[in-house]
């Protein structure tokens, strides 16, 4: 090319003017006058026509050297950006089978709910958000983005609360049926009254919430998230002293949800100061105990992406028998009661979010851009318990939460009865305030509806 | 409840059985790999379960325990001795106990690093001094830089 030419010719020009500095008399006459190469022609006519010679020069892909597994990283991150659809990303994401901790949402550990708040980068906040505390049942306001419920009518309000015991009665005593089989008592017994109550809710309450109306019930969906989140040293083998991210994996099972094709709006914005801080734990996760298993990679908030209901609106979960508040009494671990719940809020909430998250194309690399919201109540039929989650970043592998402060965010009650005994065709101690929360939960809407 | 007993069989309708003397003793160690802050680690006999170190703990000191965890130690069979025979180290049981109530143990440091200077103008100081100036006055002329007093003139 014309500039490698002249490059050459400049080259050897300095080379000679070099030569001859180094030797005679001649050299001290340049040195003192200062001799410049010559700027060319063509460098001077366009500059732009500077083409580099040689390819720039990059780390190997299959050496041996940090180098070159960080060139590999940034190609398969490139692959990802590049991804032409969802379902490529997620592929991509997820093909790759590893050792990973798998995280029950319903565990017997103790003290769980600090840690899957360390797992999940999940601040919590005692109480519910603004918007369910300020308003009550009976008043209408507009705050930005979000509408309030009209107050549900008292006729309305009572067709509910009948559907409910009826629901409650027909399971505990009109229905006929034989002694549950070991541990699975809330499972005879409140299953199928959590299926009527649930689908009693969303039929009368569509109503009221347009957004309802469009809405998908799910029983027994399946829920999957898997995700990295700090980084180990291996301890022993071939691969020892190499730097692996720890992965994780949550498989859940609620009792139902319902689905929205629109998403529901944020409780608080994305660079909100929330005031309580995410635990920090520098023990490995097998202390806990938590255990490692090796299996396909799932990503999955109870349908596939092209469904049109990809956003969560809530969760039903109903508690095991051996998290039951009476056990639990028994042994001594009263304080585990909720301790438990919010273990199973966060980690099935934060797996539905960031599942949902991911339907629309976020990553680790590609964080959010707006929160993502959901709600669950988790129940054994006569203790409820509230909670709500906003995931506002997705970035939480060691290279991209180095600088991240955003946290992701639930909020919780402690368990409120919904009634308190029943007996013979009567469901004594009826809670209104439990069903109202209930109803509030449901109405949750953007304002655009 | 003991080791080496032939427990009475149970049929339903006995009376509870009660040990009023146990013979397990629990071995409190301090954990190879660092534990949560409450959790303590012990070696228990190899007879013990999950549901005896609790009542254990309970019953004799009083602890409340949230959870026992056990696993067997497998001891090596690797060791050769001098006739190459192999030779056992024995197995053992360890049980991860978690306290409840937040309570919280750290493992005390056994053998703490004694601090040995002598109290000053006792006993042991002046013969300590009297003992370097001993040894100042043996030493050779540092200026020979480390040749021998026998050579040179």
């Amino acid at each position: 090319s014309g500039y490698g030419t002249s490059v050459g010719k400049i080259s050897k020009m300095a080379a000679f003017c070099v030569r001859c500095v180094g030797n005679s008399k001649l050299s001290n006459y340049m040195q003192l006058k200062r001799v410049r190469i010559i700027h060319t022609e063509v460098l001077a006519q366009n500059p732009t026509a500077l083409s580099p010679l040689y390819p720039p020069i990059v780390p190997s892909l299959t050496a041996r050297s940090k180098a070159a597994k960080q060139r590999r990283r940034d190609e398969y991150y490139k692959k990802v950006y590049a991804a032409p659809s969802v379902q490529e990303k997620l592929r991509l994401l997820t093909c790759l089978q590893r050792l990973k901790y798998v995280v029950n949402t319903q565990t017997s550990a103790i003290n769980a709910d600090r840690w899957y708040q360390h797992f999940t980068k999940t601040a919590y906040l005692s109480g519910l958000p603004e918007h369910f505390t300020n308003s009550g049942m009976d008043q209408v306001a507009e705050t930005g983005d979000i509408v309030t419920s009209k107050a549900l009518s008292d006729p309305d309000f009572e067709e509910l609360k009948s559907l409910f015991c009826t629901a409650l009665l027909q399971e505990n005593f009109y229905m006929r049926k034989r002694t549950p089989f070991l541990y699975r008592t809330i499972e005879h017994y409140f299953s199928p009254f959590l299926n009527n109550a649930v689908s009693a809710l969303t039929t009368l309450l569509a109503a009221q919430n347009p957004l309802l109306k469009e809405s998908s019930l799910d029983f027994k969906p399946q829920v999957n998230f898997y995700w990295m989140r700090g980084e180990r040293v291996v301890p022993r083998g071939h691969r020892k002293g190499s730097v692996d991210p720890i992965r994780f994996q949550i498989d859940d099972h609620p009792h139902s949800q319902i689905r929205v094709p629109k998403q529901l709006p944020e409780f608080v914005p994305l660079d909100y100061k929330v005031p309580a801080e995410v635990p920090v734990i520098k023990l490995e996760p097998d202390r806990l105990p938590l255990f490692k298993r090796q299996y396909d990679n799932h990503i999955f908030i109870g349908t596939k992406v092209t469904d049109p209901c990809v956003y969560g609106h809530t969760q039903f979960h109903l508690i095991s028998d051996r998290m039951h508040r009476g056990r639990l009494t028994k042994a001594n671990l009263e304080d585990q009661i909720e301790v438990r719940l919010r273990a199973n809020a966060i980690s099935s909430l934060f797996a539905w979010t960031g599942a949902q998250a991911m339907y629309q194309g976020f990553w680790s690399h590609e964080d959010v851009t707006r929160p993502f919201v959901s709600q669950c109540v988790i129940t054994d039929g006569k203790y409820y318990s509230f909670f709500c989650y906003q995931l506002n970043t997705l970035a939480l592998c060691v290279e991209t939460d180095c600088n991240n402060p955003r946290k992701n965010i639930c909020w919780g009650t402690e368990s409120m009865q919904l009634y308190d005994t029943v007996e013979e065709n009567d469901v004594k101690g009826f809670n209104d305030d439990t069903l109202k929360l209930l109803v509030q939960f449901l109405l949750y809407r953007p304002k655009a509806l | 409840m003991a080791t080496k007993v032939l427990y009475p069989l149970y049929q339903r309708g006995n009376p509870q059985l009660r040990i009023f003397r146990t013979n397990f003793f629990l071995t409190l160690v301090r954990p190879g790999k660092e534990q949560p802050p409450d959790t303590v680690q012990f070696r228990i006999p190899m007879e013990m379960s999950k549901f005896d170190v609790k009542n254990y703990l309970g019953s004799i000191y009083n602890v409340q325990v949230a959870d026992v965890r056990t696993r067997i130690q497998y001891g090596t069979n690797r060791k050769r001795n001098h006739l190459n025979q192999k030779v056992k180290t024995p197995d053992y049981k360890v049980a991860y106990v978690q306290l409840s109530k937040g309570q919280t143990f750290e493992f005390p440091d056994l053998f703490p690093q004694k601090d040995h200077t002598p109290k000053p103008d006792s006993m042991e100081d002046i013969q300590r001094k009297f003992m370097e100036d001993e040894q100042q006055r043996q030493k050779v002329d540092p200026r020979r830089g480390g040749v021998t007093d026998w050579f040179g003139l």
